[in-house]
């Protein structure tokens, strides 16, 4: 029965979700035909551009502002789009002449032309994006600059399309007795925007923001970061094909050629992101329309316009360095709250088996001629707290960085159950059980407290992005179902309540507290502590040692502890590994420890076998 | 090609190289203390060709004997673009500081369009080609093998590596240098060692500034055209050629400027479509192999 009901109201929700769909569509529609009717043929022109502007800085604000990525070649993709769509309309309506008296036919063949277009722009970036990902900053931006002036090149001297003349007289087929082309450029412009918007909104979506922040950290929690960047800059490209497209079939264009895609084209489009605010869909809007319409009405006063153009620019970065808008969105619906009191056990208690769960065999790491880890070897079964203590330098984090993947050990090898870890990526490891904290706390810190924690759960999403973007009941029921349970583990932490804080504004005991929220969040097998009280004071040390002590007790968490405050390691480990230059010296119980005298050595230094000979002063 | 050919192209891709290493040069310098990318710096070559060529088409050089005209030419354009980089860095950019480098890369990018569009108004939108014959004959001095070599080659190759050795001498062996260094690795330890930071970027940029304007008159002497769109091209691929040896290294700035103007020109012959594309081609396949440019050091980020 409540199946049926449920199947019934899920039917309903659709019907009247993509029946507003349908609103807007026509909404569009009545706009455009009272702005044919009514403006003049030039407002209306510049209306499109704006529009295809908008798609473009959307576009790159998804690889530039959402994801971090830096690219100076999003002209290169619009030039792929604008080039396979124009050449194929083109053909086809030189090849079937059926296409010019069925408005039916030739709003299909447009769409199809458009996805086409933004379709081989999307291969382009795939091609651009897997090698030249790999770069970084300032690296990467010359290297898409580089591909930008490659593709444009390569259609000045591709005979095919033109050559450096360009393709003339491309059939606008956006045109027809009962659209305009405008209809089609706000379709995708809302279409661009909607499909940003839910994704980068959604927890897989998290992954962007999270390359952003800190890949490292991102791929410690389990996300393939080398994916993401590709997949931004995929979906980056597409769009920036269909803006192309849509440029290119303009009535009032209808040319184009390889200088039409020049670098300054790819620079106008960053200028519209930075302007409008990295990471800001309604800046991006805002940016494309003030920037685009600003030097056409600037017109009268001729030669100077550019000139004020560029002024204003200047001025404008100087007074609003981080955009029109910074990081700020335009929301319209207020979230609905998910009150703290009724929220599940987070963790579910667990009873270790004993059985060996982590083991490192004869691990060694050599920088160079350094051996930060010599044949380390350890056995943690499922269920123990040990504690890895060692003087500043001698390898305790080398091992976690082992262990996480971050490092590939040079000889040994690493199991978790008898899965082989050695060799394999820090974001798979993390998905397999292994999670982590980290000595200089790595939170992504534009982020807020709960995003922090769903970034953990981007490959335990459950369901892939086109239901994001169409907002799918299952996958907004499962977003509530991560939302509560990344709730219920931050109150475990007593964090809950600063959810929407920004990371970086914590307190510092928050933040590493926070760190661990986001460990937990993996729920995993076994949980890597990097000094995880240092810089707190008295109070917190206890309550953190206190909850560290819970998650192994009451939870069967299995846990390696790096810690320097030995009172936190003797007070709450059974089991204790002392390191020095990168071997283990000592090994056992915390009494064992405290009394053996390597270990006192290694902190103490070695007690003098001689002492130095009183000076010998001379008389004078 | 026979072996004429091939050494005649040698000369002529050496003679480029030697311009985009000294554009090069003066980005990787900027770079090197910044971390910007400044846009403008292909603008100041422009600017630097313009003042150079008012100098000299203006009557006080008539008469003067034709090394203190050269001098005179050189010394004002470099003279007056230190002035402007200054300028534009206490205007633009030191107000942006402690702000994200993309926004000063959008400041930058404004000022460049600034100084083109502006230069369009004040120094007209045609090419100017009335350059006088002293300063852009190309004089042949010897012959190496049947190629002619001219002096002009010689002045940018010499010019070059002076420029060059000037530069490292004042980055590797003075304290202004060491005080550039500092500010390179850590701009609020080099505050609080005392280092006058403002004074330091100031002076930075009117050396790179100058380094500019230098390259700007002997791009107006190689290729005898000026308009104020000009520096924009080589001012990217200067860029791509600092980037290619390794960003903030001086010698590697060089290095990528001679291996870029070699790489265009061989290619330019065979396939002159395909010129502008070669530059982007040798430099994604570097980064590809080296990421961090022929003679750069990657750092090692701390887990």
């Amino acid at each position: 029965m409540t199946t049926v009901r449920s199947a019934f109201a899920t039917v309903l929700l659709l019907a009247l979700r993509y029946s507003l769909l349908a609103a807007v569509f026509a909404l569009l529609w009545l706009l455009d035909r009272a702005f044919a009717a009514r403006l003049d043929p030039y407002a209306f022109y510049l209306l499109r551009l704006i529009g295809i502007n908008l798609i473009l800085a959307v576009s790159l604000n998804l690889i530039m502002g959402f994801t971090g990525q830096f690219s100076l070649g999003h002209a290169g993709f619009m030039a792929v789009g604008a080039y396979a769509a124009a050449a194929t309309s083109q053909w086809l309506v030189a090849h079937s002449p059926a296409l010019a008296n069925s408005p039916v036919l030739q709003s299909l063949v447009f769409l199809g032309v458009t996805v086409l277009g933004g379709l081989a722009a999307a291969l382009a970036g795939l091609i651009v994006g897997l090698p030249t990902l790999r770069l970084r900053g300032d690296y990467l931006a010359i290297a898409t600059l580089g591909f930008g002036e490659i593709i444009r090149v390569t259609f000045v001297n591709l005979e095919v399309v033109g050559g450096a003349r360009g393709l003339t007289d491309i059939p606008p087929l956006g045109v027809t007795p009962v659209t305009s082309h405008f209809w089609w450029v706000a379709l995708w412009a809302a279409i661009t925007l909607w499909v940003v918007y839910r994704i980068v909104r959604c927890t897989r979506g998290i992954a962007f923001q999270a390359v952003r922040e800190d890949e490292l950290a991102a791929e410690c929690v389990g996300i393939n970061t080398t994916y993401y960047k590709v997949l931004a800059f995929v979906l980056g490209a597409f769009f920036a094909g269909v803006a192309g497209a849509l440029f290119a079939h303009d009535p009032d264009q209808r040319y184009i050629n390889p200088d039409t895609f020049k670098f300054m084209k790819s620079i106008e489009a960053v200028v519209m992101v930075i302007v409008g605010g990295l990471g800001s869909l309604t800046g991006s809007v805002m940016a494309a329309s003030v920037l685009t319409a600003l030097p056409e009405t600037l017109r009268s006063i001729g030669e100077y316009r550019m000139v004020l153009y560029a002024l204003l620019l200047i001025v404008l970065m100087l007074t609003r360095p981080a955009g029109l808008l910074g990081g700020w969105e335009l929301s319209w619906r207020r979230r609905e709250e998910i009150s703290p009191d009724d929220l599940e056990q987070p963790l579910q208690p667990h009873r270790p088996t004993g059985e060996t769960l982590l083991c490192l065999r004869d691990c060694t790491m050599q920088f160079g001629g350094l051996v930060a880890v010599r044949d380390f070897r350890l056995a943690l079964r499922e269920g123990e707290l040990v504690g890895l203590i060692g003087p500043n330098g001698a390898g305790k984090t080398t091992v976690f960085n082992l262990i996480t993947g971050i490092y590939t050990p040079t000889a040994g090898e690493i199991l978790l159950d008898s899965r082989r870890l050695d060799g394999q990526p820090p974001h798979l490891i993390a998905r397999w059980g292994v999670a982590r904290t980290f000595q200089n706390i790595r939170l992504f810190k534009e982020l807020s407290v709960l995003d922090n924690v769903r970034a953990a759960f981007v490959h335990q999403a459950g369901y892939p992005f086109w239901a994001a973007v169409l907002a799918l009941p299952h996958q907004q029921k499962r977003e509530r179902e991560i939302e509560r349970k990344c709730l219920a583990l931050l109150k475990l932490f007593g964090l809950h309540e600063r959810r929407h804080e920004k990371a970086k504004n914590l307190p510092y005991g928050d933040q590493r507290r926070l760190e661990i929220v986001r460990a937990l969040a993996l729920a995993p097998k076994v949980l890597l502590l990097d000094e995880p009280t240092a810089g707190m004071n008295p109070a917190e040390t206890q309550a953190v040692m206190h909850l560290i002590k819970r998650l192994n007790d009451e939870w069967g968490l299995t846990i390696l502890l790096i810690e320097h405050d030995m009172k936190v390691v003797m007070g709450i480990c059974r089991r204790v590994v002392v390191m020095d230059f990168g071997e283990i010296i000592a090994e056992g119980s915390p009494e064992q420890i405290r009394t053996d005298p390597k270990v006192i050595a290694a902190y103490l230094g070695e007690p003098m076998e001689q002492p130095t000979p009183p000076l010998d002063v001379q008389p004078m | 090609m026979d072996v004429t050919q091939g050494l005649q192209l040698l000369v002529l891709g050496i003679a480029l190289g030697g311009i985009y290493a000294l554009i090069a040069l003066g980005y990787s310098m900027v770079y090197g203390v910044l971390r910007l990318i400044n846009f403008a710096h292909g603008d100041l070559i422009m600017v630097g060709a313009f003042l150079g060529y008012f100098v000299a088409k203006s009557p006080m050089v008539e008469g003067l004997p034709l090394p203190m005209r050269f001098g005179l030419v050189f010394a004002s354009a470099m003279l007056g673009c230190a002035v402007l980089g200054v300028l534009i860095e206490r205007c633009a950019y030191r107000p942006l500081r402690q702000q994200p480098r993309l926004t000063v890369l959008i400041t930058a990018i404004g000022v460049s369009l600034f100084l083109e569009y502006g230069g369009q108004i004040v120094f007209g939108a045609t090419p100017r080609q009335d350059l006088p014959l002293w300063l852009t004959e190309q004089n042949p001095l010897m012959r190496l093998f049947t190629v002619q070599i001219t002096d002009k080659h010689l002045l940018v190759l010499g010019g070059t590596f002076t420029l060059l050795a000037l530069m490292r001498f004042l980055v590797l062996n003075t304290l202004f240098g060491k005080a550039m260094r500092a500010i390179a690795q850590d701009m609020t330890a080099a505050y609080l060692v005392g280092i006058n930071v403002n004074r330091v970027i100031a002076l930075t940029f009117a050396l790179g500034s100058s380094l500019a304007a230098a390259s700007g008159v002997m791009l107006a002497m190689s290729y005898p055209k000026i308009d104020p769109l000009m520096g924009l091209m080589p001012g990217v691929k200067a860029f791509v050629a600092a980037v290619l040896g390794g960003i903030g290294d001086l010698p590697g700035a060089v290095l990528g400027g001679f291996v870029l103007g070699l790489a265009e020109t061989f290619v330019g012959y065979f396939a002159s479509g395909l010129r502008d594309a070669v530059a982007f081609t040798v430099l994604i396949l570097i980064l590809l192999l080296k990421p961090t440019g022929l003679l750069g050091k990657g750092m090692v980020e701390k887990v």
